[in-house]
This record gives structure tokens, C-alpha cells and sequence, in this order.
């Protein structure tokens, strides 16, 4: 059985508030996620995310999956964090995170996908997620 | 036995799929699936920005095509982020090793095209510079 790769993206402006990433770069309604026909389980995510710098602070970062596509319920992965001394010079690049999981899914129904960023407001920070079937 | 194929692109603009065509000083390699092969295995991948401008960005890979079983795969790579240092000053560089994805087995047709795009989304942090590895089995 093959893999298939889905991936949802968008931006965290608000601290501590759960928010949905629906878009997909020049995909600006991409749909909802549906869990392709002929998988069975969510065997990882790959994440990753950055920050624009804007506040001399500090912050983690998670994301949530939830709904109907996911047999046992909601998720929630810590994903990094990420800070800066002054909001004059901060500039980095990092690379995602590919997590192993073991979730059963349900074919044809969505899977929600949330970006959050907690502690302190830093600005804004870009997501993206990518979730593995087979 | 495996197989690989390389290409790398200028992103220069946010939100647009680019599809990455050149090899350096190969300037239009083959992406033909290679006979034999029927699976993606595994991608090498980096993207990072020259970091000119201010925001915060991921980069994704869209991997589609004929040769691509199951539709268009997506997967995302990294993200950069930036804000302009104080006058006088110089922004640190962007540098960011090559990711290595394992066991990926995404199912292709051999002797089929297919096609390599990376995108940035969010906000430009100014010109980015992906390269892409595919190793079949």
C-alpha cells in the first residue's frame, strides 16, 4: 500500500487561540481535507513553522487535528518554539518535523487541521502541516 | 536499486506554485520516471530565503504529474522568518542543510513525467532558493 501526502498551510496571528489552517499557498480554498479513499490510519505528520520576529519574546507551537475523520478523536502535537531578544534583526530558517503516528482514520470524512501558537503573542508565525496515510 | 533525479528554482514570488526545471548547469534534465522504477522512496529537499524582506513564510513541495499515482503530493519542507535589523546593521544569513524523508513510498508509473514544484506561503521574505532530490526504488 502506497502513501499519500496532504498538506494544509496558513498563519497563527493570535496567542493561545486555536486557528485553522485551510489554505494551501495559491490555493486559497483548497477544501476541506478528506482522508483519501483506500487508506486505513494517519502514520505521521511532517510540520513545520517560523515566525516574523515582531516582538522581542517567546512562544511554542502546536497543531491540532480533529474531526470526523479521525476515529478516536482529536490530537495535538507540539511541534517547536521559538524566540528573539529584540524586534530589530531577528532572521532564521528551519526545517520540518516529520512525527510517526498511529491514528486509524475514516475514509471520505474530514480531518481539521490547527495551527497554535502559546505563551506569548510574537507577532504572527506561518504553519504548515502534512499528513501521511496509508 | 535506486535511481535519482535533481532539480532546483528561484521562488521568487509568495503564494505561486513554481515549478523547479533546471539542474544547475543542466538547464532542462529529464523528468521521466526512469524504466524500473515504481515508487518514490525518498526526497532530499531544502528551501531557504535570501531574507529581504520582513514576514514569515513555509515552504511546500507539490510533487504531480502523470507519473504521480494517487494525485498531486504535498509535503512541507521548512519556514523562514525575518525582521529588518536596526540601521547599520546586517541580517544574519539563511543556511539550512538538506532534509532527508524516508520510506515514503509514493507510488509512480515508470516511463511517465512528472513535475517538481515548491511554493512559499505566507509572506515573501524575499527571493527563496529550493532544491529537490526524488530517489526511486
Amino acid at each position: 500500500m502506497s502513501r499519500l501526502y496532504r498538506t494544509r498551510e496558513g498563519t497563527v496571528s493570535a496567542v493561545d487561540t486555536r486557528t485553522q489552517l485551510a489554505t494551501l499557498g495559491s490555493e486559497t480554498a483548497p477544501g476541506p481535507l478528506l482522508v483519501p479513499q483506500g487508506v486505513s490510519k494517519l502514520v505521521g505528520v511532517r510540520a513545520v513553522q517560523n515566525f516574523d520576529m515582531s516582538a522581542a519574546t517567546s512562544y511554542s507551537a502546536l497543531i491540532r487535528l480533529e474531526g470526523p475523520g479521525l476515529q478516536e478523536g482529536p490530537e495535538c502535537v507540539g511541534i517547536g518554539a521559538g524566540g528573539v531578544p529584540v524586534a530589530t534583526g531577528g532572521n532564521g530558517v528551519n526545517e520540518a518535523v516529520t512525527i510517526p503516528l498511529d491514528i486509524p482514520v475514516i475514509p471520505a470524512n474530514e480531518i481539521l487541521v490547527f495551527g497554535e501558537m502559546c505563551g506569548t503573542d510574537v507577532g504572527s508565525a506561518e504553519f504548515a502541516v502534512t499528513l501521511i496515510f496509508e | 536499486m535506486s535511481r535519482t533525479f535533481t532539480v532546483e528554482g528561484d521562488i521568487t514570488a509568495a503564494d505561486t506554485r513554481t515549478l523547479l526545471t533546471t539542474q544547475g548547469s543542466v538547464t532542462a534534465p529529464s523528468s521521466v520516471v526512469p524504466a524500473g522504477m515504481s515508487k518514490i522512496d525518498k526526497i532530499t529537499v531544502a528551501a531557504a530565503s535570501e531574507a529581504l524582506a520582513n514576514g514569515a513564510q513555509s515552504f511546500f513541495l507539490r510533487l504531480g504529474g502523470n507519473a504521480v499515482k494517487g494525485g498531486e503530493q504535498t509535503i512541507c519542507i521548512s519556514a523562514s522568518g525575518r525582521i529588518a535589523p536596526q540601521a547599520g546593521s546586517d541580517s544574519a544569513p539563511q543556511i539550512i542543510t538538506s532534509s532527508v524523508l524516508t520510506d515514503l513510498d509514493i507510488a509512480v508509473t515508470p516511463s511517465d513525467t512528472l513535475t517538481v514544484a515548491v511554493e512559499g506561503a505566507g509572506t515573501d521574505t524575499g527571493t527563496a532558493r529550493a532544491v529537490v532530490t526524488l530517489i526511486y526504488a
